[in-house]
Formats: C-alpha cells, sequence, structure tokens
C-alpha cells in the first residue's frame, strides 16, 4: 500500500493510518502521500476526519494505527512539539494566538533570540521583520493581536508558522472567518508558499477555492480516502458527488413568498451606537428573510447584536411586535428572540459540557419548576431538535468539543429549534458547514420563514444572501448603504454598497 | 483501552481513595472501627460543609479566600447575639444573614466591579477578619447557655449533629448543581461567561449567588466549630480555606472553572482524612506527614493532568 502512494518527491507520508476515538472511527485505513512545493486539499463532509488528519501529523492526537514517513523515514510524532521540531505546523480552524501580546511576541513565542538566557529584543524583533520582508507579508510588529482584524491575526498565526522553518503547513478552514477580497489574498500567500517549495495540506468548505488553489484533491468520507487526484480533473459537480455520495443539486431551496405588507415585527429607528454604527434604519417581518450584508468590519454583527440587547445602543429605538424593546438579553429571549453568534466557540458553546446542556441552555424555564429540572423533557426536546439538524454525534451526554466543526455548528441551530424564536438573528449561520449540511441548513432557513419566523440573516458569503433573502440591507462603516429588493437586488448592486463607505 | 483511559480519568480519585482505605483496613489497628470512623466523619464536616459550596464558586469560574474569614468571624457574631441574649436560634440567624451578607458583598465586588476573585476575596478578608475582632471586642468568647454546646454535639444514630449537618449540606449543594436550573447556569457562567450570557444567563447573579451562598455554607461550618470547641476566637488566621481548598482540587475539580463536581470534592476530604487518620495511627512524626501530603497532594494534581493530555 505504502509504495502505490510514496513516490521520490513526497515529503510526508501516510501508509494505512487510522484513528478511534472511543467507537468512533475518525480515520480507517488512509494512505496519502504530501510533496513539497505542492497545495493538497482535503474535502468532505462535516465529521469526515479531515481536521482529525492534521491533527495526527501535527502530534495533537496519535493514530491507532498504521505509519508515518517524513522523508522517507518511519517517525512517531509523540507531541506537538516533537512536530514542530520537524517543521509540521498547523494554522488552527479556530486561531491560538496570545490576544493581549503584541504581533512580535506571538511570531516569536518560544523561538525568542536570547543571549545568555535573556531575550534579546532587538535581535528577535529583526528576526521578525526577516520573515515578514521574505514573505512580503508585513505588519506592525508592536500591534496587539486582540485588535486586529482576523485577516491580519491569521497573518500573524502563517508568520508565526514560517518563522519556524516550517515544510509542510496545514491550513485548517483558514478562510471561514475572511472577507471575500481578503480570501483572495490569503490563498495567493498560499501558492507562494508553495512556489517557496512548503508542503501546505489545505482544508476547506469553499469547493471553488479548492479547484483554484491546489494541486491535488483527496476527498473523505466517513473517515475513509475516497479519492486522491489531481485537481485539474476535477469539477465542481465531481467534488459535490465525492464529498456527498449524491449528484449536484441547486444549493438553495425555493424561497417561500415575501409576506404581503403587514406590520413588521422588528422596527429599528435611527439606532446609534457611537464609533459602531449610525442611524440604523431596520425592519424585518413575519416570514420574511432579511440579508443584512456589507464588509466584515462594517458594524453587521453589532446592529444583530444591539438588536438582541447584548450591545447598549446611546440613542435610537428598537420596536419589538409594536412595542419598544427594553431589558436585558434574558427578556428578549423569552419575548421570542434567538441568536446564533457569529463565533461559535467564543460566544455560544461551553466545549467541556455535554451536547444536550450546550443545546437545551436559554430554554431550561421550560424543562424546570422553581429550577428543578425536569430532565425527561428536556432530553425529549433536544434529541427532537438534534434529529431535525441531522447533527452527527455519538451520545447527547458527549462533550461539545468531541463534535467535528460543522457538528459544533448544528448545536446552535438545535439550540435555536428548541427556541421557537418569532425571530432569529443568524449571523454567519454556515460557517464551517459542509456543502451538503448547508443545503440542510438553507432548507431550515426557508422553512422556518414559512412557518412565520422572522429572520435577520448576517452572512460574508454574497451567494448566501442572494440566495436566501428576500430583501437586503447592506451597511458600509456603520451606516445603511442600501435597501435592496426586487429588481434592484442583483449581486452588483450588494457589493457597490458595501463598497461605498455609507 | 479508550474506554479504560475514560473511566480513570472520570473516577481515578475514587477508585484511589478506595485502595487506600482498603490498605489501610487491612494493615492498621484501628482504622477499620466503628469509632474512628464516627470521628473522621466529626472532624470532617466542617471542612466537607465549605468544601461542597467552595466546590460550586470554583465552577462558576471564581476563587474564595475569604471562606476563612467568615469562618472565623460569623461564630463571633453568633456568640454575642448568644451572650446577650441567651436565645440560640436567634444566635444561629445572626451568624448566618452575617455570613450572608460578607458573602453578597464578595458576589457583588467580584462581579460588579470585575475584580479578580483571588484579589477581591484576599482584600475583603482583611475586612471580615477586622470586623470579627470588633464585634468581640478582641477577646476569647464562650457560649453562656447549654444549648449552644450542643448545636454540634448531639448524638442521632451514632452520628454527631455536626456530621449530619455535613451530610445535609453536601446533598444540598449536589442536588443544586446536577438537579437545578441554577446549577447549569453555575456550569455555563465558569464555562464561557460570554456564551453564558449571549444564551440569556445573568452571569453576575450567579456568580453572586455562588459567593453568596459559600459565605453562608462557610458561616455555618464556623459556628459548628465553635459549638465543639465550645469557644471562638479573632484572629487571622487562613488556615481552614486551604484544607477545603485542597478537598476541592484533590477531588478534581477544575480551578479554571466549568468542570467539576461536589461528589469529587467529597471524596477528595475522605481521601485526605483517611491518608492523616493513617499517619496519626501508624504515630508517624507531623512533619513528615506535612512532606508526604503535599507530595501527594502534586500527584493527584499531576495524574489529572496527565490523563487530560493523554485523553487527547
Ligand atoms: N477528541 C475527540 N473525541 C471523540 N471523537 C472525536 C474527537 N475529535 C473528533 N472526533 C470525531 O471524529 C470524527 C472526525 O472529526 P473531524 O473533526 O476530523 O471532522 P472534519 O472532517 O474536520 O469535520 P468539519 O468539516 O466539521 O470540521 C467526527 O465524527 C468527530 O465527532
Ligand atoms: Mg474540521
Amino acid at each position: 500500500m505504502a509504495d502505490s502512494v510514496a513516490n521520490t518527491h513526497s515529503l510526508l507520508t501516510l501508509s494505512g493510518v487510522s484513528k478511534h476515538f472511543g467507537g468512533v472511527d475518525a480515520l480507517s485505513d488512509i494512505s496519502i502521500a504530501f510533496e513539497a512545493g505542492k497545495v493538497h486539499a482535503l474535502v468532505g463532509e462535516n465529521g469526515a476526519g479531515k481536521s482529525t488528519l492534521g491533527k495526527l501529523i501535527l502530534g495533537i492526537h496519535r493514530p491507532s494505527g498504521g505509519t508515518i514517513a517524513l522523508d522517507g523515514k518511519d517517525i512517531s510524532i509523540e507531541e506537538p512539539a516533537a512536530a514542530l521540531r520537524l517543521g509540521l505546523v498547523g494554522i488552527a480552524q479556530e486561531l491560538s494566538l496570545m490576544p493581549r501580546a503584541n504581533v512580535m511576541d506571538n511570531i516569536a513565542l518560544g523561538r525568542e533570540v536570547t543571549r545568555r538566557g535573556l531575550v534579546d529584543r532587538a535581535a528577535t524583533l529583526k528576526a521578525v521583520k526577516d520573515v515578514m520582508d521574505r514573505y512580503d507579508m508585513r505588519l506592525d510588529p508592536f500591534a496587539i493581536v486582540g485588535d486586529l482584524p482576523m485577516a491580519e491575526r491569521q497573518k500573524v498565526e502563517i508568520l508565526r508558522a514560517l518563522s519556524r522553518d516550517a515544510r509542510l503547513i496545514i491550513f485548517d478552514e483558514p478562510t471561514a472567518r475572511l472577507a471575500t477580497h481578503q480570501a483572495k489574498q490569503l490563498l495567493g500567500l498560499i501558492r507562494a508558499l508553495a512556489a517557496a517549495g512548503k508542503a501546505v495540506i489545505y482544508v476547506s468548505h469553499f469547493l471553488d477555492e479548492i479547484l483554484e488553489v491546489s494541486d491535488t484533491i483527496t476527498v473523505l468520507r466517513n473517515g475513509r480516502l475516497i479519492s486522491t487526484r489531481p485537481a485539474s480533473v476535477e469539477t465542481r459537480a465531481t467534488l459535490v458527488a465525492g464529498v456527498t455520495g449524491q449528484d449536484y443539486q441547486s444549493q438553495f431551496p425555493p424561497l417561500p413568498p415575501a409576506p404581503a405588507d403587514g406590520a413588521p415585527l422588528v422596527r429599528v429607528r435611527n439606532l446609534t451606537a457611537k464609533g459602531v454604527f449610525e442611524g440604523i434604519n431596520l425592519e424585518v417581518r413575519p416570514g420574511e428573510i432579511v440579508g443584512l450584508a456589507g464588509l466584515v468590519g462594517a458594524g453587521r454583527s453589532e446592529v444583530a447584536h444591539a438588536i438582541y440587547g447584548a450591545l447598549a445602543v446611546d440613542s435610537g429605538e428598537i420596536e419589538f411586535d409594536g412595542k419598544p424593546l427594553t431589558g436585558p438579553i434574558r427578556r428578549r429571549i423569552d419575548l421570542g428572540m434567538a441568536m446564533i453568534p457569529e463565533s461559535r466557540r467564543d460566544q455560544a458553546l461551553f466545549l467541556g459540557r455535554p451536547i444536550l446542556e450546550n443545546i437545551a441552555l436559554p430554554y431550561l424555564k421550560r424543562f424546570s419548576r422553581l429550577s428543578w429540572l425536569n430532565k425527561r423533557a428536556e432530553k425529549a426536546s433536544v434529541e427532537t431538535a438534534a434529529a431535525n439538524t441531522a447533527m452527527k454525534f455519538g451520545a447527547l451526554s458527549d462533550r461539545a468539543d468531541t463534535l467535528s466543526g460543522g457538528n459544533q455548528q448544528k448545536i446552535l441551530f438545535a439550540r435555536a429549534a428548541i427556541g421557537r424564536p418569532r425571530l432569529l438573528i443568524a449571523d454567519e449561520p454556515t460557517r464551517g458547514v459542509d456543502v451538503g449540511a448547508k443545503r440542510s441548513i438553507y432548507q431550515m432557513i426557508a422553512k422556518l420563514a414559512a412557518e412565520g419566523e422572522a429572520i435577520l440573516l448576517i452572512s460574508s458569503e454574497i451567494e448566501e444572501i442572494m440566495g436566501l433573502s428576500h430583501r437586503v440591507v447592506v451597511l458600509s462603516r456603520g451606516r445603511v448603504a442600501a435597501q435592496l429588493q426586487g429588481a434592484a437586488l442583483t449581486e452588483k448592486a450588494v457589493i457597490e454598497a458595501a463598497f461605498s463607505g455609507g | 483501552m479508550q474506554r479504560a483511559m475514560n473511566f480513570t480519568r472520570t473516577y481515578g480519585i475514587l477508585i484511589v481513595t478506595v485502595l487506600m482505605f482498603i490498605a489501610l483496613a487491612l494493615t492498621t489497628d484501628g482504622f477499620a472501627t466503628w469509632r474512628n470512623f464516627r470521628n473522621i466523619l466529626d472532624q470532617q464536616s466542617t471542612v466537607l460543609i465549605a468544601a461542597s459550596f467552595l466546590t460550586i464558586a470554583t465552577i462558576a469560574g471564581n476563587f474564595d479566600v475569604s471562606v476563612s474569614a467568615v469562618y472565623v468571624t460569623a461564630p463571633l457574631v453568633a456568640l454575642v447575639v448568644e451572650n446577650a441574649t441567651g436565645n440560640v436560634p436567634l444566635a444561629i440567624v445572626a451568624a448566618i444573614i452575617a455570613g450572608l451578607a460578607m458573602g453578597l458583598f464578595n458576589g457583588i465586588v467580584v462581579s460588579r466591579f470585575r475584580i479578580n476573585s483571588f484579589i477581591a476575596t484576599l482584600a475583603t478578608s482583611f475586612m471580615f477578619f477586622g470586623a470579627g475582632y470588633l464585634v468581640s471586642d478582641r477577646s476569647l468568647m464562650r457560649p453562656v447557655s447549654d444549648a449552644y454546646p450542643m448545636l454540634a454535639r448531639s448524638q442521632f444514630l451514632g452520628l454527631t449533629s455536626a456530621t449530619w449537618v455535613s451530610f445535609a449540606m453536601v446533598i444540598i449543594a449536589s442536588v443544586l448543581l446536577t438537579q437545578t436550573r441554577f446549577g447549569r447556569n453555575v456550569f455555563a457562567t465558569g464555562g464561557n461567561p460570554e456564551a453564558a450570557r449571549i444564551a440569556g444567563v445573568n452571569v453576575p447573579r450567579v456568580q453572586i449567588a455562588t459567593f453568596a451562598l459559600l459565605a453562608t455554607a462557610a458561616a455555618i461550618a464556623g459556628v459548628i466549630n465553635s459549638s465543639r470547641s465550645l469557644s471562638a476566637q479573632p484572629s487571622d488566621d487562613f488556615s481552614f480555606v486551604f484544607a477545603v481548598l485542597t478537598a476541592v482540587i484533590v477531588g478534581g475539580t477544575s480551578i479554571a472553572g466549568g468542570q467539576g463536581a461536589v461528589w469529587r470534592t467529597v471524596v477528595g476530604a475522605f481521601f485526605l482524612a483517611f491518608m492523616s487518620n493513617g499517619f496519626n495511627l501508624h504515630q508517624i512524626d507531623p512533619i513528615w506527614q506535612r512532606l508526604i501530603e503535599g507530595l501527594v497532594i502534586l500527584i493527584a494534581v499531576g495524574i489529572d493532568a496527565w490523563t487530560q493530555r493523554n485523553s487527547r
């Protein structure tokens, strides 16, 4: 088996590798070779085993079986530090930077230049600047990482990898948090890394990106390797077929008709939070899907947070169901609001707690009397909600962090489904979700609208906004730049408004 | 293999405690006797009462050093009232109100002003110790009624009332944590405060409640201690909180928050109690006891960290 995949150029070869977690076979009998100077993409559904494969190479997990060879020699990667020493580094699906430290310290972490045991800051700065120059990725070395936008933070991670003399770099869904033009930039960078002789492993659910950036594409399904082929012979349709095991279908379900001009469920008037957004006017009717478009940083999530009560405003009004809306988040949830926040890890999940508790948390009142929980009723409700989202999991009592990224996202949908809210705010609801599951999330959103829920959809994917919204409100620099619907609602109009600067 | 690993990780401290129990029972004269167990239970009662509720506060992501100060000061309040009125129930109520007030103060300082809980409660400790000196006029206090000493010393079904109170408090803490909405909110608050807030949990209120419960429990433990020793004395002795914290940590509740259980703390407390009881029965020099105890705590924490890493 090993001979069939290895060849003289292979930097890293996996032969017959498998990984089990308890009863779950995350990977079985994987044989794959990664070559220097090539971008090798991994595609597959949520839970297919892509991240697990990367984690085996990075020493985060150890294989249950099979061998890994570097430059033709068998190696055992005992821990992350060992992987680093071998030049195997990862850009994590969720970034792992020190937010309060500056760019330089983050890049140099663990590799500071020292003299007589003390850090030589001048020499360290020079080393950091050298790496920035060599790869033409310049950042202010003294900027605090937590203040940087996501795209820049990612560059810090990449620079850190490069400064460690990486030979193989794994990108696990690096564009999931980026706006389109930033993603384009990153893809250029990845090509440059390959040109500089690095082996790159690229994991993504964006098939167009994959086709654009990679040399070789491997499809994984249920922990098995389905195919490894040159990117030149693949198309969107062959990849979708490979990933889902089904033929290609249109991504977007038919939308229910837009509601007639009824009274809006939410009406936002002149809402202002100084320095964040200004004079926002916005309405969502029951049964209507309103897309909130704009560039990353335009203030979309902030407006959503303000409506949800998670961000204080300076002036303006929010009406819900014809009545002025005030009070804390709890009150708004009780009135029928639900939010799927942008960052599942920071704002939504309790990774160390059971899936069940993660789903039920905002609605415990329904399953309790005088604070006493009726666990049977809770479990029944959660089971139904989880089944409706096609989440893949072992048991509801498993910890949330045993789920793959996309299945973690489905926890949030299951949570919202239990609430049966009247207004659902979905902020980047398909982040990290595979093509098949995306379609089911789109169907879920369309179905909720058909049942009369008002939906405010925030997305950085223009196709998602176009394919799913009755009406689109475009924000630019904290102001409403355009409200588009009907014939005026075109991709071009949305993009122009987004870039208009308010 | 994986399953065995998970099992050891979850029940490791329980297994070790049971093994030690068996070893001591087989090798040590006077260990496996009813009399000895009754004494151990009685001695552990004050630690268990406070540790059950420190577990809750720890899971909510906070630490409370002022447990010692409340433990010292609340019984002084009780005895001042008792000396003045001779009314024991009133004395208990006064101590509980004092504990509750100190806990609310801690909770408000930590949650509203967002001060690190360790530092905030270190500061409030000195205030509470100071209050103890004030109410007692810096002197040792003794109960005047015959009823006060009986609070901890009455016998029921062969166990002391102190033991029964500790059982009740352990059960209350455990039920609160595992069977109520409040318990879920505690885990959420400690596990990911921002996600808890977004999910509609009133994070400051949960934190205040955990501090208030803990200080109330510490006040009850203090009253029991004073009833047992027939006196209370103002001091600024921090040792109680460390005994309590050790039980929580050895049991395996994570100081990072969001993870843990009351049963763990109970097992942790008995692990430590059996160990020191074994030392005493073997007449080992107390200096060596300390050294070995420290080592065992390190090993317990080390094993925990090791299994956590290797389960990945
Ligand atoms: N630490 C773990 N413990 C138990 N099961 C795990 C663990 N990590 C991953 N798994 C399981 O292994 C399988 C593969 O997960 P993995 O994260 O590799 O998927 P993925 O292909 O990266 O998916 P996604 O596209 O959603 O990120 C899933 O069924 C997942 O639940
Ligand atoms: Mg993944």
